[in-house]
């Protein structure tokens, strides 16, 4: 990558630390605002029991990901095989979307039990929406003429599905997946809130509340920056799986020459 | 041959098409010209049987559909498009067959190009290609060449009068551009406008008394006039 593109938000991310650090020095209360020094600190000496953590919250988050994400697919190709379907089907994945979460946990953690499928499961609620609704707008928005071209050959749905409608709405799915690699995340911590505070030793989310519960305020920070950057690595390899299968021939991902 | 018998159709409450009749002989190239919205391209998707109608169509099984804006996969490259018919219509010896056909557009050594490095002309004859490749009977053409410049536009109208000549397809053109209608065509059908009816059917051979058309004719006396005599058909409904 070239250095110039990496810059900016270098520079952002110095502002940030910089702007941080001596906002915390003049509050003077590092129980409630530690400096980012502190948190990196907590970061290496707690460091083997964030791993724990982290590897936790990774199953269950990437788990749900996965799941939702060919969940996604299969629903929203359902809906798009008629007008029937989409209109029966539609309306109750918007549900899912506006369904608080947050309140409806508690309900699944006591279906499924305090273990990792509950979080798995609250994982893939927060994460499918996205990637239904954008794979139906990939499956529908095909071009008219390539449609035209398919139907005078007499393409079969299969065939039709295959080479035409489904990798023409590749853009869209990527796109979803893109925001459900965060919400994956958002999830599986939002799981591990509800089953709570059993171990220090759980998941990224239960550690959190663990050290709430103490008042170790730079090991929540340094969590919650754990977190962060799990879903940003979700993110940064769809991003990547989405270049590269894109990069020949879609506008988002060629390089302007 | 391909016969249009009795041919309408209705969108909703709107009367797209009065009754269209035509007969085109096996072998013939044939123009339709009309004014925005004579339903020219409803027309087409019509014998197409892309669009229905409560009229017949007859028309022979191999068949090949040339879209306005080429209709290529962008995801594919110039060799996976020009193979997607043959796929479609399960045609063997793909590879070979495809070979050959990018070479008569001169397009050999594009193979691994994408669309979108192609430019409008290209893309055209890469469509025209993929086509041709099927051997068809006969090719219906929605303004192939309007979303190219005007000079890739008279090369491409050169280039297709050539594969016609060569294949011997029977070609139905939809156009708005007349020169190109008299310059391919065998006949020019001249449509009115909502609801679509044929008004005129100008032989274009007999009027311009040239078997072969080369690039010469178009700044003949004759040419000229024949354009203008379709025009001036045109210019009454406006």
């Amino acid at each position: 990558m070239e250095v110039k593109k990496i810059i900016p938000p270098i520079l952002i991310l110095a502002l940030f630390l910089g702007g941080w650090h001596i906002g915390a020095l003049i509050y003077d209360m590092a129980f409630l605002l530690p400096t980012p020094y502190a948190v990196l600190q907590i970061f290496i000496q707690d460091f083997n029991i964030i791993m724990i953590g982290l590897k936790q919250t990774f199953q269950a988050a990437f788990t749900g990901y996965i799941i939702a994400t060919v969940l996604g697919i299969a629903v929203a190709t359902i809906m798009s095989l008629s007008k029937i379907l989409e209109r029966s089907l539609y309306p109750y994945a918007i549900l899912l979307q506006t369904v608080p979460v947050v309140a409806v946990a508690p309900l699944i953690v006591l279906w499924f039990g305090f273990e990792i499928k509950s979080i798995i499961i609250i994982s893939i609620i927060i994460a499918l929406f996205p990637i239904i609704n954008n794979t139906l707008l990939g499956l529908k928005s095909t071009p008219k003429t390539l449609v035209e071209l398919f139907d005078y050959h007499k393409a079969s749905r299969v065939t039709s599905f295959f080479k035409l409608r489904f990798p023409s709405a590749i853009p869209n799915i990527i796109a979803g997946m893109k925001i459900s690699a965060g919400l994956s995340v958002i999830g599986a911590i939002v799981g591990e809130f509800i089953i709570g505070s059993g171990s220090e030793q759980g998941g990224l989310g239960v550690q959190i509340i663990y050290a709430q519960a103490n008042l170790e305020t730079s090991l929540v920070m340094a969590l919650i920056l754990t977190a962060t950057g799990l879903g940003f690595a979700f993110f940064m390899t769809i991003q990547t799986i989405g270049w590269y299968l894109m990069r020949k021939w879609h506008e988002s991902e060629m390089k302007a020459s | 041959m391909i016969r249009v018998s009795k041919v309408t159709k209705h969108f909703d409450e709107v009367q797209a098409l009065a009754e269209v009749n035509l007969d085109i002989a096996t072998g013939e190239f044939i123009s339709i010209v009309g004014p925005s919205g004579c339903g020219k391209s409803t027309l087409l998707r019509i014998i197409a049987d892309l669009v229905s109608t409560n009229g017949t169509i007859e028309k022979p099984n191999k068949g090949a559909f040339v879209f306005q804006d080429s209709a290529l996969l962008p995801w594919r490259t110039v060799q996976g498009n020009v193979e997607l018919l043959m796929e479609l219509e399960g045609t063997e010896n793909k590879r070979a067959k495809a070979s050959v056909a990018l070479r008569q557009v001169g397009l050999n050594g594009f193979e691994r190009s994408y669309p979108h490095q192609l430019s409008g002309g290209m893309k055209m004859r890469l469509s025209l290609a993929r086509s041709l490749v099927l051997d068809p009977e006969y090719i219906l053409l929605d303004e192939p060449l309007s979303a190219v410049d005007e000079l890739t536009r008279e090369v491409l109208q050169e280039e297709l009068y050539e594969m016609w000549s060569r294949d011997k397809f029977t070609a139905i053109l939809v156009t708005h551009n007349i020169a190109e209608a008299v310059y391919l065509s065998n006949r020019v059908v001249v449509m009115s406008p909502r609801p679509g009816k044929i008004t005129d059917v100008v032989n274009i051979g007999s009027s311009l008394g040239f078997k072969k058309r080369t690039p010469e004719i178009r700044t003949t006396p004759q040419f000229s006039k024949v354009v203008n005599e379709i025009a001036g058909k045109l210019r009454t409904w406006k």
